[in-house]
Formats: structure tokens, sequence, C-alpha cells
């Protein structure tokens, strides 16, 4: 038994490895940077230590920074929304057979494959003001100006939009699979109890693609909370502050105006935000699940 | 890619009248170095592409050193630049300084001492190359002894560039006049600009053409829109260094500074009312964009880095507009020109950059060499044709350089005759953080989120908190 245990911490190893230079030693690296006043571009450029709430104290009463968080976490709530529900829909009609669902199954994944700053980059091309055909095509066919460089909440649900085409086949597709794995024995009785597709839809695929469906809001929340380059290359995080996300705005702090320090706990702050948010929804989700049961 | 494959001809002869003399010794130079692969980050430019895809293959040729020149967006530019040197990771052996940069990189001891490593190692010093050879742009790029840590690669002034077939039509000067009372013409003054800019949208519009009657490098969301204002519009309002009192580091106008003082306001009054009179792509444009839009013929007249100028007014491939592009000094607040002249003031930005060597650079020797073949006089012509940008003073009167001069209708006199006029960026080491405190209330002031009033109202706040926060205020 030792023997064994000792060749799957062998095998491990490397992953181990990897996960502690990769993922721990740089956490703890931010953790202890945000203790400190930190700006290379400052008058004295070395660490200096103010306490280690300092940083900290000051972020609860920065308002650009608390916006950025609410912008954020209304950003995922919308795009998960809307990505739940199509890409439910989508996952249902293509367990249904239809003329070229081959066809329409591929191209519907593609987005999937192409990197996120080309995706702003294919919705900056498309969507810019003068030169792309969108605003052409809104205002000519239904005298709508698209122009997000000025309409905050257009730029806002421009980036929804992208995110929506970039990330619903991969609810679909995961959705998909949920579904295709489910027992048929539960819909065979259900249906000899005359229960209808309504019924059969809430009392049993929902409650039994639970597991899945936690996955994919967790997988779709977190990536959401932490949008930064479609964001980047389409609006820069304007007009004004209407598309600065946390991770622009972070971005922003350390790498423009670098506050070493100041973004570092914004990085932790933020981080203990997206988990206590996915443990709150992760609660109640296995509360909910234990109730129907 | 025309002007590029006729550089890289031009190049090539150059390189032959060359051979035999400066050519032999960098063969002979380069020989220890033989296979010795140089990387470099700079901004993509057109005098930044005549490096990558000319200059670096001639210099292979000649060395067999490799140069890879990765020449990238400004912002990734930065980045990469920035993160290298702060890890000292050593992955660029060369990085693009702009000159607005350079203080911080000269604060935080980025840079190798150019002038230093070649007096302590004569053997790589060129023949025939001098830092002397340079305009005065190179001074930026020196400490306060003197000693240069940048070899200055592109100089350019940011111009006013006008449509000379939309105000030289008969039927655009008899509207104008009867609209506006006095005669159309190139804009020297701002409500002439507002006058040339108005008129033209609509003149446009009419006229089934798309064009609009100015540039604004107005994006809402990059700090191109930032720039435009501070080293552009607000300088020819007669606005220096940010509003920034440069004893105090103060700029606030409570505080004695300037940054929301009348200058300015009138400054970012005048720029954001422009903005019905641009192409819709203005609140999405950087200084590329602007370029393009220009040369597309989408704008009459605008503020356009000289970088531009060169291709718009002759690059028949790239540039709708070829034969029809006038060049001239911006328009000015009154009293203006006189500080520029005298010294005590400045009319726009004195744009450029130069290529550094960080101090992790781990082939400093081949660099030196390559940093050196750039500063050639040799190449200087071609370089300037391709880039519309000038480095050193001999350039000027290269009978290439004043054939295009010509087409582009003086750009290069213009830049030659009153570049003393512009000045570099203000000798900020925490240019980064000022900037970008300031952007949000320019994007906002843009969108008409904020009155210009406000905008720099709490620009000016912002600014002098980084100031405080950064230690810099006494």
């Amino acid at each position: 038994m030792l023997s064994k245990n000792k060749t799957g911490w062998l095998l491990l190893s490397p992953t181990i490895l990897i996960l502690v230079l990769a993922g721990l030693v740089p956490f703890f690296y931010v953790l202890y940077v945000g203790f400190f006043q930190w700006n290379p571009l400052a008058v004295d450029p070395s660490l200096q230590f103010d306490g280690f709430a300092s940083n900290y104290r000051r972020l609860i009463f920065d308002e650009i920074f608390l916006e950025s968080i609410w912008r954020s976490i209304k950003f995922s709530v919308v795009t998960l929304s809307i990505e739940l529900t199509l890409g439910f829909l989508l996952a249902l009609s293509l367990l249904s057979s239809f003329p070229l669902k081959s066809f329409f199954r591929s191209v519907h994944t593609l987005p999937l494959v192409i990197a996120p700053i080309v995706v702003g980059s294919i919705f900056k091309l498309f969507t810019v003001q003068g030169l792309g055909p969108l605003p052409h095509i809104l205002k000519d066919y239904f005298g709508y100006t698209l122009n997000y460089g000025l309409n905050a909440e257009q730029a806002f649900w421009m980036i929804v939009i992208m995110d929506v085409w970039h990330w619903t086949p991969f609810v679909t597709l995961t959705l998909l699979a949920g579904l295709s794995a489910l027992p048929q024995d539960p819909y065979e009785s259900a249906k000899i109890d005359g229960a209808n597709n309504f019924q059969i839809f809430t009392y049993i695929t929902i409650p039994m693609m639970v597991p899945v469906l936690i996955v994919v809001i967790f997988i779709r929340l977190m990536d959401s909370l932490k949008i930064v380059d479609e964001v980047w290359m389409l609006t820069g995080g304007g007009p004004g502050y209407a598309t600065r996300f946390t991770g622009i705005h972070i971005w922003k702090e350390v790498f423009e105006k670098r506050y070493y320090g100041l973004g570092s706990a914004m990085s932790i702050l933020y981080l203990y935000i997206t988990i206590v948010i996915c443990w709150v929804l992760y609660s109640v989700m296995v509360a909910r699940g234990k109730n129907e049961d | 890619m025309k002007k590029l494959l006729f550089a890289l001809v031009a190049s090539i002869f150059s390189f032959s009248a060359m051979a035999g003399g400066h050519a032999d010794w960098f063969k002979e130079a380069g020989a220890p170095y033989k296979g010795t692969v140089l990387q470099g980050v700079a901004e993509n430019t057109p005098p930044g592409q005549f490096a990558g895809e000319v200059l670096a293959k001639e210099f292979e040729k000649l060395t067999g050193i490799k140069v890879q020149l990765e020449n990238t967006s400004w912002d990734q530019m930065y980045d990469k630049a920035i993160k290298d040197m702060e890890a000292n990771s050593g992955i660029y052996d060369f990085v693009y300084i702009e000159q607005d940069i350079v203080y911080d990189y000269l604060n935080r001891d980025f840079l190798v001492n150019i002038t230093e490593g070649l007096a302590s190692n004569p053997s790589l010093q060129a023949p025939g190359v001098s830092l002397d050879d340079f305009t005065t742009f190179i001074d930026y790029f020196k400490d306060d002894t003197g000693d240069v840590f940048g070899v200055p690669m592109e100089a350019f002034i940011k111009v006013y560039l006008y449509r000379k077939d939309l105000f030289e039509r008969a039927d655009a000067k008899a509207a104008f006049r009867a609209q506006y009372g006095y005669g159309l013409s190139p804009a020297t003054s701002f409500d002439q600009y507002r006058d040339n800019a108005e008129f033209f949208t609509h003149f446009c519009a009419e006229q089934g053409m798309e064009c609009w009657g100015t540039t604004v490098q107005g994006h809402t969301g990059h700090p191109a829109s930032t720039y435009e204002f501070l080293e552009s519009i607000a300088p020819s309002f007669g606005l220096y260094n940010w509003g920034v009192n440069m004893d105090t580091y103060q700029s606030c106008v409570e505080n004695g500074g300037q940054l929301n003082g009348g200058r300015a306001k009138a400054a970012l009054n005048f720029w954001t009312q422009l903005l019905p009179f641009a192409p819709p792509e203005a609140l999405q444009s950087t200084w590329s964009e602007v370029g393009s839009s220009f040369a597309a013929g989408r704008a009459a007249q605008g503020w356009v880095y000289g970088e531009n100028a060169a291709w718009i007014a002759t690059d028949a491939e790239k540039s709708a507009v070829v034969g029809n592009v006038g060049v001239m000094l911006p328009p000015t607040a009154p009293g203006v020109m006189t500080q520029a002249a005298a010294g005590n003031g400045y009319i726009g930005y004195y744009d450029g950059g130069a290529y550094g060597i960080p101090h992790s650079s781990k082939n400093k020797e081949a660099t030196m060499l390559w940093l050196q073949f750039v500063a050639m006089n040799e190449h200087q012509a071609d370089w300037a044709i391709a880039g519309g940008r000038i480095t050193h003073k001999d350039t000027y009167a290269d009978p290439k350089v004043m054939a295009v001069d010509e087409q582009a209708d003086g750009y290069f006199t213009l830049m030659r005759d009153t570049g003393f006029l512009y000045a570099g960026a203000p000798p900020f080491p925490f240019h980064g953080a000022g900037r970008g405190a300031i952007d949000p209330f320019i994007y906002s002031a843009l969108a008409g989120e904020m009155t210009p009033e406000e905008a720099l109202d709490g620009a000016c706040q912002a600014l002098d908190t980084v100031m405080a926060d950064l230690g810099y205020q006494n």
C-alpha cells in the first residue's frame, strides 16, 4: 500500500511542482506585495510597509474600484443568464435530429477556438463607427446609431453580445454532453405516469442536470469575472469608466500607473470576492438540490 | 509595401556604395558575434517597419548577426519592454524608448550608457558613425552629464495637414465666403479651424462625399486621446507641461498649477466641440486611425503625426489623397508662437524615439554594433522617405529627401525650420502614472459624460493625488 502511495506521489510530483511554482509562489508573492506601498515611479521606489491593512483600507473607500467590481458582477450575471438560457436551448435542440445538424454543430463551435484578443479584433472591425458594417446596417435599415465610443450603455451591451457569441458554444457543448448521458428510465416512467414535456423538463431534466449546471456556472462565472482581453481590444475600458471591469482596472493601476502594492491588494481582494460569490452560489445550489431530493 | 521594396533596393545600392569602406569594418567587428540573434521590441510604425524589414536584413548580411525586431502595438511594446527590464529577464537586447518614457527609464536605471560603453571598448566604435551627426533630438536621450542612453531612430513633429483639393475648390470658396464672410483658407486660428471643420462637414455631405471637417484623435478608452489633448491642443493654447507647476508639482489652479485653468478649459472646449465635425470613427481613433482616416480622404484638415505625413502625401498605394496634401504649422493662440520662439513654450509635440540597450541584455556588444549601424548616415535618406522621420542633420539636404519633401508640401523643410518650436514631453519620471490618472477624465469629456470644466477639475485633482502619492510634491 505504501509503495503504491509512493508511486502515486512520484507520478503526481511534476504536477504538484508546477502548481506550486506557477500557482502558489506567485499567489503568496502578490499577497506579500499587497501589504506594501510600492510604485517604482515614486521618488522612493522601494517597498514601504504601511501596516497590513493600509492598501485594503484604501480600497474599501475607492469608489472607482468598487464600481468596477459592481460592473463586473453585473456583467457576469447578465452574460451567465443569457449564455445558460441560449446554451440550454441549443443543447436541447441538438439532441433532436434535423437537416445539416453536424454542420451547424461544427460552425456553432468555431468561436470557442478563437483567442479572446482575436474575438475583440473581429468585433472591433465589425462594429467600429465609420468603417465597420454593423453601424452602417443599423443606421441605414433601422435608423439606429451605434457608437459605443460615445454611448456607455451601448459599450456595455456590445461586450455582453461579444461574450455571449464567444462562450455560448462552450455552455451548449457541456450541457449537450450532460443531457446525452442522462439515464432514460426516469423519462420512460414519467411518460407512463402521464407527465407532459414541461413537467418532464422541470422535474426530471433540470434536477438531473444540476451537477453539470454547477460546473458550467462556476467555470463561466469565474471566467466572466476576470474578463480583460476582448474588452481591452474593443473599448479599452471606455468610454470613461463604462467598461472598466475589475480586470482592466487592475491592469491599468499596475501596468500603466505602476501601483504594484495597491494593485496586488486589489487582486487579492477581488479573488476573495470571487471565492465568496462562488461559495454562496454553490451553497444555494446544493441546498436547493437537497431540498428537491 | 512598394515603398519598402523601393527602400530595400535603394538600401542595397547605398550599401554597395558603402562596401569597401564601413562595410568591411562591420564585417570584421561583427565576426566574433556571428550567429548571435538580437531580440528587439518596438512600436509598429513606418520607421520601425523599415528598421525591421530593411536595416536588420542588411545588418545580418554584413555581420552574420540576426536582428529579430518585434514591431508591435504601442501598449504591448511598453508592456513587454518594461516587464522584461523590471524582471531583468534579458529577453530583449534592445528596446524602443519613446521620448516621453525616457525619464522613467533613466530614473529606474534600465539602460546601458552607450557613450561610456563605446568609450570603454574602442574596438566597437564604428568609423564614420558619430553621435554628433544627430539633430538636437538626441539630447532627450542624454543624462545630466551628456552621456547618450538611446540612439534616435525616429523623430517627427505633429503638423497641421489639410486637403489642398478641397480648400482650392471654387464652389467651396464661394460657399464659405457666403456663409462666414471671409475667405476659405487653411486655419491659422482656432476660430478659423472650427469654421473650416463645420463648413467642410456640411459641404462634403451636400456633395455626397464621405468626408468630414477635421480629424480628432479621440479614442475614449486609449491614452492616444489624452496625448492629443496634452501634447498638441493644450500647448497650442499656451498650456505647457500638462499644466503642472514644475517647482511644486501641483496641477490644480488653487495649488499653483494650470491644468484646470482658463487656457486648459478653452483648449478642451475647443477640442471636444470639434467632435460633431469629425468622422464617426473619431471616438475610436488613436494616432494610427487618424492617419488612416486622413489618408482615406475622410477629413479636410487635422493634427497628424509626422510619421504618417510623408506616406499620406506620397504613397499612392496606401493613400487616396496623394498630391492633395498641404502641410502647415497648427493654429496657435495669440502669443504662443512668440513664447515658443523665445524658448518659453512650445506649439506641439516633438515626437520620436530611440533604441536603447537594457542592462539585462545578454548581447550588449553585438547590440552596440547594431545601434551604430542604425545610426549610419548612409541609409538615413531612405529611412526618412519610408518613415517620414529625420534624426540626422545632413538628411534634410539629401536629394532624395528633398524630392519627397516637394511632394509632401515641404513637410521635411517645415520640420527642419520650425522644429525648434516643438518640444518633447515634460521630464516627468512619473509620466505613465500621471497620464493614467488623467485619462478617464479626458475620455469622459469626449463622451459627453462630463463637461470640459468638470473633467479638468477632476483630472488635476487625480494628477495631484498621484504626484503626492509618489512623493514629488514639495
